[in-house]
């Protein structure tokens, strides 16, 4: 758990950070999210001491963070940047295992270690680990940027607009794997975005900030269905909130399950129980049909979802 | 374009081996390849190419030039192999020209006379190493085979250097007259260009150190370093001798230890001086030009300072550092020679003997082996730098 309380940042007479308190659970996935330059980054390196505290404290699992020293603090936090800041000298391996190499673990475990994360971030260590950092395509590199930050299994993740730099389909792909790998490692997550959509992904809660204050922190959807000022309510898009909110409700929810998971026809098209109504209704308009078939992850089909029932939800 | 001159193993004519190799045949025909001089100081007697070494002798240098021009022109597959094979073979056997030349010229029974090396034998040996260089860059080969193609040529000249028919060469003459002496001014040369090199290296990086540490450091170490570059160097070493006397006047100790108005001592200091203003700032760019990116993520993972200089920031700037530690070699191995005039020995002593005596082989003995110094500190620094380059060069 990360308590912020009252943390105040100032570079000289500016105050980039004002008195925010804020509280991040364990596993929790915490966003923040802003236009450039209100204080989410600040924020976020004051966690991992790369900024002091002007005022107020930081407590991580209840200890205050100014009185650990700053090197053995950031070993237990991953840290995760936009354009990875992996090390163009190291390979990609030497770059994982930098955090337990800190750490002196011994080298077998450093190396079964690397091939673990390569493996869990989608990189086959074969074809990936002897590669230097220019030889990666982006979205490889911020895969290895978030397999270092794990590397040394650290309880707290940091990542600071770590797809910022990446185009659309690759952040999207690196946005469900890292809800993927969040399932298997349940890291408490400070995620800093200005990306109001990544952010409604990927959040448990949502906190957003504006001129050094947090203006509302709570879930993606009441963030959605109750901004709590017009700052809010522009940033969530006023008119968008109702297919926003669908985005966030899987098909498994509202749909009709069968009695027995059946096995599909042969080209039969439908939806995963894990995608969102969003897309379950993009694909009824586009096939022009009231109903979809939905599979379960194994292909099989469990039930149906109806155009009925989506519109009954409401948003 | 027919499809002969188009197929893809076929490389496009080459204009630079074709130009070189022309202005070559051009020169060694109209210049004098040798002179024959009756003895040390007398002016000789100039032979062109034909006139020096025969009909078949020129022949055979027309027809290596001519087989380089038409090589470089004519659609031919494996161009640069035969072009490689065809001037490294020239080169290696350049020397043979200037012992053919002795053979048919020099008066017998006439023990002071000596031959020398014409300015169109200079011209065959300049030309040729282009070619040389064009081909080596048209080939794309590694370092493995230049090493080899030079080791060969080079071999091959000791070999015929130490063989009989060249002693007379007025060149080989002036070794043969104090090879003591050029040992001891090899060992010289080499102990006060890299004595200056290492200790100013030492001291451009504690000061590059300083300067990043403090802002306050940055700006005068930098005018300092780049006021002590713009001193004339003959300046410097005389400036020396005064402050160094009375030093060492005062201090008798210093005496003890070698340390004179003149010799060594002030050809070290003002070498050094020299050294400083490239070392510094390469090593302080270098060092600085770390994207904060990187020290960022580093420091955010958890490394200290410490840490973060060993591991990122100096094997990312050892690469540029080499290279200034590369041209600070290259100047005070030519600084070096300057070095002489207030006696600290060194090739110098020749080059300005050689003038004092108006003995130009003399001179050469002193400046041939400068630059084989510097060219040879080129390539090895330049292997250096390329072997710390932080990856395989991709993309």
């Amino acid at each position: 758990m990360i308590e912020l309380k009252n943390v105040t940042c100032r570079f000289g007479t500016s105050v980039a950070v004002d008195r925010i308190s804020l509280t991040i659970e364990t596993g929790e996935v915490c966003v923040l999210v802003g236009s450039s330059g209100c204080g989410k980054s600040t924020t976020l390196r004051m966690v991992n001491r790369l900024l002091p505290l002007s005022a107020g404290e930081i407590l991580v699992d209840g200890e205050n963070i100014t009185t650990m020293n700053p090197e053995q603090l950031r070993l237990n936090m991953g840290y995760v940047i936009q354009g990875t800041g992996l090390f163009p000298h190291w390979t990609v391996a030497r770059n994982v295992a930098m955090v337990p190499e800190l750490l002196k673990w011994p080298r077998q475990r450093i190396d079964e270690r690397v091939q673990e994360l390569l493996t869990l971030l989608g990189l086959d260590p074969a074809i990936h680990a002897e590669k230097y950092p220019q030889q990666l395509s982006g979205g490889q590199a911020q895969r290895v940027g978030v397999a270092r930050a794990l590397a040394a299994d650290p309880n707290i993740l940091l990542m600071d607009e770590p797809f910022g730099a990446l185009d659309a389909i690759t952040r999207e792909n690196l946005q469900l794997e890292m809800l993927r790998i969040q399932r298997q490692v349940r890291k408490t997550t400070v995620f800093v975005t200005h990306d109001i959509d990544e952010a409604l992904k990927l959040a448990t809660r949502i906190a957003v900030m504006d001129q050094g204050r947090i203006i509302q922190h709570d879930t993606p959807e009441n963030i959605l269905r109750r901004p709590a000022s017009d700052f809010v309510e522009s940033l969530v898009g006023k008119q968008d909130r109702g297919l926003k909110l669908m985005s966030l409700r899987r098909v498994g929810d509202l749909m009709q399950r069968y009695p027995q998971a059946a096995i599909p026809e042969p080209g039969e098209e439908g939806v995963q129980e894990d995608d969102s109504l969003r897309l379950a209704l993009s694909v009824m308009l586009w096939q022009d049909s009231g109903e979809l078939p939905v599979f379960n992850g194994d292909g099989a089909k469990t039930g149906v979802v109806t155009r009925e029932r989506i519109f009954q939800a409401g948003a | 374009m027919s499809s002969t001159w188009s197929t893809s193993d076929l490389s496009p004519p080459n204009r630079v081996v074709s130009v070189l190799a022309l202005s070559a045949l051009v020169l060694v025909w109209v210049l004098n390849l040798g002179t024959i001089l009756p003895n040390r100081i007398v002016p000789g007697t100039g032979h062109g190419l034909l006139s020096a070494i025969g009909w078949p002798g020129a022949m055979l240098v027309t027809a290596a030039l001519s087989g380089c021009l038409l090589i470089a022109l004519l659609p031919l597959r494996f161009r640069y192999v035969s072009l490689l094979i065809l001037v490294s073979a020239s080169l290696a056997t350049l020397p043979l020209l200037l012992e053919v030349f002795a053979a048919r010229h020099l008066p017998e029974n006439s023990p002071y006379a000596r031959s020398s090396i014409g300015s169109g034998f200079w011209c065959l040996l300049f030309f040729l190493s282009l070619m040389l260089i064009e081909i080596f860059g048209r080939l794309g080969s590694g370092r493995g085979l230049q090493l080899i193609v030079v080791a060969v040529i080079c071999g091959s000249w000791v070999w015929l250097f130490q063989g009989d028919g060249l002693e007379s060469l007025s060149l080989v003459r002036e070794f043969n007259a104090r090879p003591d002496k050029f040992e001891q001014a090899l060992w010289t040369h080499l102990a006060l260009a890299l004595g200056a090199v290492t200790i100013s290296a030492g001291l451009a990086f504690v000061l590059a150190l300083q300067m990043i540490r403090s802002v306050a450091w940055r700006r005068p170490v930098l005018s300092v370093v780049s006021f002590l570059q713009t001193i004339p160097s003959l300046a410097v070493f005389g400036l020396l001798i005064a402050p160094l006397s009375a030093l060492v006047e005062a201090y008798p100790v210093l005496q003890a230890l070698g340390i004179r108005g003149i010799g060594w001592a002030p050809a070290m200091l003002a070498l050094v001086a020299y050294s400083l203003l490239p070392m510094v700032r390469n090593t302080y760019v270098a060092l600085t030009e770390v994207p904060e990116s990187l020290a960022d993520a580093g420091r955010g993972m958890g490394m200290n300072e410490r840490q973060l200089f060993f591991r990122l920031k100096l094997p990312l700037a050892l690469p540029v550092i080499v290279e200034g530690v590369r041209i600070t070699t290259i100047q005070a191995i030519g600084l070096t020679a300057v070095a002489a005039l207030i006696g600290a020995g060194g090739f110098g002593s020749f080059i300005f003997q050689g003038l004092g005596q108006a003995a130009m082989d003399l001179v050469l003995l002193g400046a041939l082996p400068t630059i084989a110094l510097a060219l040879l500190a080129d390539a090895l620094l330049s292997m250096l730098a390329a072997s710390l380059r932080p990856t395989p060069a991709t993309a």
